[in-house]
Order: structure tokens, then sequence, then C-alpha cells
């Protein structure tokens, strides 16, 4: 297995920042990624600007919107 | 789920261009789908106000190419 998708799935099942290109951020527990970086994440917060916009139980984000994933 | 006319001290209601409200009859590994009974939501501003508006548009069945998905969640819990 390669060292990137080490990490990522390493991060798994821990709290991350995912960031759209939009500038949207979802600040959540990883709970599942795949090779297209197709995201779930759990108990999310939707940021924008530090501005904490929505809450979501779970949600899916399509790969092709992700900017990065970092650990929290 | 969104409610309509609320002012733009969100900065996300400037981002959040449209939503969709529906059932999912189907969907594919591109995330296209085939919703029903679909409500979507288009949010606008006009000139001069930054008041956020809104409108709807119901569709009993349509068909959404996946590549413009960007998020898909439970509307129970938004």
């Amino acid at each position: 297995m390669s060292s990137t998708s080490n990490f990522l799935a390493e991060m798994t099942n821990s709290p991350v920042v995912v960031k759209l290109q939009h500038g949207l951020e979802y600040h959540g527990v990883l709970a599942s990624i795949d090779g297209y970086m197709n995201v779930v994440l759990k108990d999310t917060v939707e940021m924008v600007e530090n501005n904490k916009v929505r809450n979501y139980e779970e949600v899916f984000l399509r790969g092709n919107n992700v900017l990065y994933i970092s650990q929290k | 789920m969104s409610e309509s006319n609320s002012t733009s001290s969100e900065p996300l209601d400037l981002i959040r261009l449209f939503d969709i409200c529906a059932n999912v009859q189907a969907y594919d590994m591109h995330c296209n789908m085939v919703l029903s009974d679909a409500t979507e939501t288009i949010f606008y501003t006009e000139q001069d106000s930054p008041e956020i508006k809104s409108r709807t548009k119901k569709s009993d069945m349509v068909f959404i190419r996946g590549d413009s998905v960007i998020l898909v969640s439970d509307a129970a819990n938004v």
C-alpha cells in the first residue's frame, strides 16, 4: 500500500477537516474514504470562513470537490 | 430543510446556489441519481440587496447527473 493511501486509511475514525474547492470546510470524524477521495464524515460541522453554518449527523462528500483532508 | 428569505449573515448562503430534497430511487458509482418527489430550492440575491431569496421547483421524478453532486446527506438531520 502506498504511503498516501496509508495516511488516509490511518485517519479513519479520527477527527479531520475536509476542505472543498469552493471554500467550505467540514469538521467531523472520518468514517470512510475511497480512492476517489469520496468521504463519509460523522458528527460534522459545516464551516465557511470560521463561521459554523450547519450540522450533519452523517454526510457524504463527492471526491472531485475535495481540496484537502487534514488531521485535526 | 432550507429556510427562505434569510439574510446573508451566513456566507454559505452565497455559496450554496441550490439544493434538492428528495427520495433517492436509484444511484450509481458516479452519484447519478433518480429522485422522486423532488423539491429544488434555488437561492439568489437581487442587486443592491443583501437579502437571500429562494424559490422552489417541484418534480415528481428527476435524473441528476453525478458530476454536479457536491454533498449527500440525510434530509431528516439537516
